[in-house]
């Protein structure tokens, strides 16, 4: 794994870049935090006067989805469609290529290095809030939550691919902002991050199964909770995988293309 | 074998033609119009290793567009290139190893974190092994003074510290071709001195074959051997530095400084038939063919007739030969320059 060294490095130099930007990071932990107070006041006006279960879900479980709902959304923020397609735009990607270096690789490697202290400071705040908030649902098992860290990893891996791949746009167009905010859009709806998918009438939960987005909350939330049986964890979590490994490979096919066709801009 | 051989290289690109404004968008929207822009034009260039090249040419001439093929950044639309044995586009990682490659205009570093950080990032990402990596980064920080600022981001160093800690990084993992896409631009006149005398020395020293692109020409007579001159996508010139000068600027001038302004013109023309005389006060210049005279005649000729004090011969400007290739006023093509520039035609009245 020697080669994969230099990767390691630039995952590093990545997560010094967020100490730079620090006032930046900790505006966006606010404002997610001020999102995830509000999701538990909306959700808990629903509960309220319910005694048992809502679509599945008691109170305290529905606590725990927002909070890792709020713990996924909070990891690998600092890589979108924005950044990656000025990159490409403004013919940055120039230097990337002058090296020997894997592209893909390297924006992950980018993508992955503040990961872990976005999910230090993540499971702080949730760690607050659920407290305050009265607690929340813990998995039934260790098995649960190994489980748990497998799909969310996978959730992490997922968000990087689709991002990744949405990106490849910016070859054709230059309104990489209106194409972030409808991923993001289609990706609040279908990754059950709003409304867990259970909530959904029939016909948009069949749409919602056939995307990757539901691997990005749904899945890792409901593995968490221990909501599924056996088999449909394997199945869901197996999805999770064979997304992540056809977006990835689908990227690199995007890229390819898209590099061969367009090339890069200025000079 | 050439370190780098091409034939009949061709990138074109596509442009889009969209007229300004929302309706033009729209109008694209629909049309999608394009027109295709010839860059490089089926060129054939040969670099053996060693060499040091001069690539030059007017804005838009395909320099930049050569180099990001030889980098193997851009795909070629047609034509072969093979670079130490590789096809660059196609071995991008592999021939990536083995070139170093500056852009004047965007750095490599990152841009967030100090500059010392990119070095150990280019260490890790070309596997330079320990050893060799320290006693580069020791010998280029201090040949090209980059102690002061290797702490601070990339993003606050100036433009000339900048680039002086690009062409370090390009330059770590000891690549044995190094191309420069105008690496003085902005640069004031003691950082360029420094850039050209490192890179100067590279060559020299360790052998590195250098392509480079400048608008300076004060880069090429420091650096290069060899000077290939591209417009409109085609390679007009390719040779040394002093062929160009002997096929195209076989003019000298020989400005005499005189003690007394010359009693009469006449028994100096006479003694120098084939030459410009141009008189004024106690200057006098003479313009001559430097195959039909050495400048010891010409000298032999004026002195009987005039007291002189000093004397200088001008060698002809590259830049100014450049110029005039550029302005299409010097047909590289044709085997006979004329030597009749305004200026010269202007002499010849006096
Ligand atoms: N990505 C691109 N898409 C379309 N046209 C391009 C692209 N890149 C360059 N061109 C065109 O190709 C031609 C050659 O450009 P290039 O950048 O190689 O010139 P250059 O010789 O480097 O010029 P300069 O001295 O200004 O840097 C120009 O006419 C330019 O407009
Ligand atoms: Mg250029």
């Amino acid at each position: 794994m020697r080669g994969l060294n230099k990767y390691f490095s630039i995952a590093k130099a990545s997560l010094e870049v967020i100490f730079v930007y620090r006032a930046g990071f900790a505006f966006n932990m606010i404002g997610t935090v001020f999102y995830v107070v509000a999701m538990f006041y909306l959700w808990q006006t629903i509960f309220l006067g319910k005694p048992g279960a809502l679509g599945g879900f008691t109170w305290p479980e529905m606590k725990a989805y927002l909070i890792v709902a709020f713990i996924l959304n909070s990891t690998m923020t600092w890589f979108d469609e924005w950044t990656m397609g000025s990159d490409i735009r403004e013919g940055r990607v120039a230097t990337d290529l002058a090296r020997p270096i894997d592209f893909q690789l390297k924006r992950f490697a980018e993508a992955i290095g503040p990961v872990p202290f976005e999910l230090v400071s993540a499971l702080g705040i949730g760690a607050v809030v659920a407290v305050v908030f009265g607690g929340i649902a813990l998995p039934a098992d260790p098995v649960h939550l190994a489980l748990f860290i497998v799909s969310a990893a996978l959730a992490t891996l997922l968000k990087f691919a689709i991002i990744y791949c949405v990106s490849m746009v910016a070859f054709w167009t230059t309104g990489m902002e209106g194409v972030q905010n409808a991923r993001m859009a289609v990706q609040n709806i279908f990754s059950g991050a709003l409304i867990p998918l259970v909530f959904f009438p029939e016909w948009l939960r069949g749409f919602a199964s056939v995307l990757p987005f539901q691997g990005m909350i749904s899945t890792p939330a409901l593995t968490y909770l221990g909501a599924m049986d056996g088999p449909t964890t394997a199945f869901m979590i197996g999805t999770q995988a064979v997304w992540v490994v056809g977006l990835m490979l689908f990227g690199r096919l995007l890229w390819r293309s898209a590099i061969k066709a367009v090339t890069i801009n200025g000079g | 074998m050439p370190l780098i051989e091409a034939h009949g290289l061709t990138k074109q690109f596509r442009q889009a033609v969209k007229e300004p404004g929302l309706v033009g968008s729209l109008k694209h929207f629909f049309t999608r119009q394009y027109k295709d822009k010839l860059a490089v034009d089926h060129i054939d260039l040969s670099v053996e290793a060693g060499e040091s090249v001069a690539y030059l040419g007017p804005n838009g001439a395909g320099k930049s567009t050569t180099i990001k093929m030889l980098t193997g950044i851009l795909v070629p639309t047609s034509g072969s290139l093979i670079v130490d044995g590789l096809v660059p586009h196609e071995k991008r990682q592999q021939n990536a190893r083995k070139m170093g490659v500056v852009f004047g205009q965007r750095t490599q570093l990152w841009w967030d974190i100090p500059v010392i950080e990119s070095f150990n990032l280019a260490r890790d990402m070309y596997e330079i092994p320990a050893a060799r990596y320290k006693a580069n980064l020791a010998e280029f920080t201090e040949l090209l003074g980059l102690a002061e600022f290797m702490n601070i981001p990339a993003g606050k160093v100036s433009l000339g510290q900048r680039m002086r800690a690009d062409l370090c990084m390009a330059l770590l993992h000891e690549p044995k071709l190094l191309y420069l896409d105008e690496p003085t631009i902005g640069l004031d006149i003691a950082v360029k001195d420094s850039i050209r005398k490192f890179i100067h020395r590279l060559v020299e020293e360790r052998g590195t074959t250098v392509m480079l692109t400048t608008h300076d020409l004060g880069d090429i007579e420091d650096i290069c051997n060899r000077i290939v001159i591209i417009d409109s996508g085609k390679i007009i010139h390719d040779g040394g530095l002093a062929d160009l000068k002997d096929n195209y600027a076989r003019d000298r001038v020989i400005h005499f400084q005189l003690a007394r302004p010359p009693a009469s013109m006449e028994p100096i023309c006479a003694g120098l038939p084939a030459c410009d005389l141009h008189a004024d006060g106690l200057s006098l210049s003479v313009r001559f063919d430097r195959f039909e005279f050495a400048a010891g005649e010409i000298a032999a000729a004026v002195m009987p007739h005039v007291e002189v004090i000093d004397f200088r011969i001008d060698e002809p400007e590259v830049e100014d030969l450049i110029r005039r290739v550029y302005l299409g006023q010097l047909s590289l093509a044709a085997p006979e320059p004329t030597a009749d520039t305004p200026e010269s035609a202007v002499a010849a009245e006096a």
